[in-house]
């Protein structure tokens, strides 16, 4: 039998807002959307189309996967462990 | 202009300025309009109409029999002419922008979509309730020997019953599906 899968998606918008430091307003206002919209993304409410996600990943200069996976991105705690250890 | 003509002048542009329309109609008409002004979503408004609209189809169906033996007839179907009224006024004010409260032109993707579900929504429960509905309506007129006044009132019922539906489940749907964001 053959059924649809919904995946859920990930995202770290509000990471790379937080760090860059722009509010939800702004990045709204650069990619076109209303900034409830963005709120909506960031809490996972809702799935963007494919060129609401490239043009996000183009205002932070980043590739798409780095913002959007299926897979539960690491937290930064874990991150700046696992980087502490490279080093 | 005498002075106490002005004091009360002044007092009612305060008091219309108190309402905060005049601000809101100046920052529309601005050449930047604010961005976040927020919409408030219509949970329970657009349930009166569709009340009141499925009274008067439930009052159609089962009271025009009865209607004949009581005395207050005319005051009753003035009653049910002036709950119309105010069917039609709730719907207009629910209807007038939309399910989301603002014309559709200005919705990015989310909206769009948002507005589209409500609208499939809508139009899918409306188009069961008329298919069970119909056929159920003809055979009770048929079983009960309807006269015309009575079918008509029937008909005309479930007319303002659709039109309050379709006006107003699309708000109903899209203000449930709008939940809270925190502030940032």
């Amino acid at each position: 039998m053959c059924g649809i899968i919904r995946l859920s998606i990930y995202n770290r918008i509000s990471v790379f807002r937080a760090e860059q430091g722009i509010s939800r307003r702004q990045l709204a206002e650069a990619v076109g959307v209303n900034n409830q919209t963005i709120g909506y993304l960031e809490r996972g409410d809702y799935k963007p189309s494919l060129e609401l996600a490239l043009k996000i990943a183009r205002h932070f200069g980043v590739a798409v996967e780095m913002l959007f996976s299926f897979e539960r991105f690491e937290s930064i705690a874990m991150t700046l462990k696992r980087a502490g250890e490279d080093e | 202009m005498k002075p106490r003509l002005i004091n009360i002048l002044s007092r009612l542009d305060n008091t219309l300025r108190w309402t905060g329309i005049p601000a809101r109609v100046a920052d529309e008409m601005s050449d930047a309009p604010s961005v976040d002004r927020k919409r408030r979503p219509l949970r329970w408004t657009p349930i009166w109409p569709m009340a009141f609209s499925c009274a008067l189809f439930i009052l159609s169906l089962t009271w025009p029999s009865a209607l004949d033996r009581v005395p207050l007839g005319g005051v009753i179907v003035t009653m049910t002419f002036s709950q119309a009224g105010i069917i039609v006024w709730l719907v207009q004010l629910i209807h007038q922008r939309g399910p989301l409260g603002k014309p559709s032109w200005e919705d990015d993707e989310r909206e769009a979509s948002l507005r589209k579900d409500s609208f499939l929504f809508c139009l899918g429960l409306l188009a069961c309730l008329n298919c069970l509905g119909q056929p159920f309506v003809l055979i009770l007129s048929h079983r009960q020997n309807w006269q015309t006044l009575h079918i008509a009132s029937v008909a005309m019922s479930a007319f303002l019953l659709n039109v309050t539906l379709f006006a107003s489940l699309p708000t109903l749907y899209a203000s449930w599906n709008l939940r809270q964001l925190p502030k940032e």
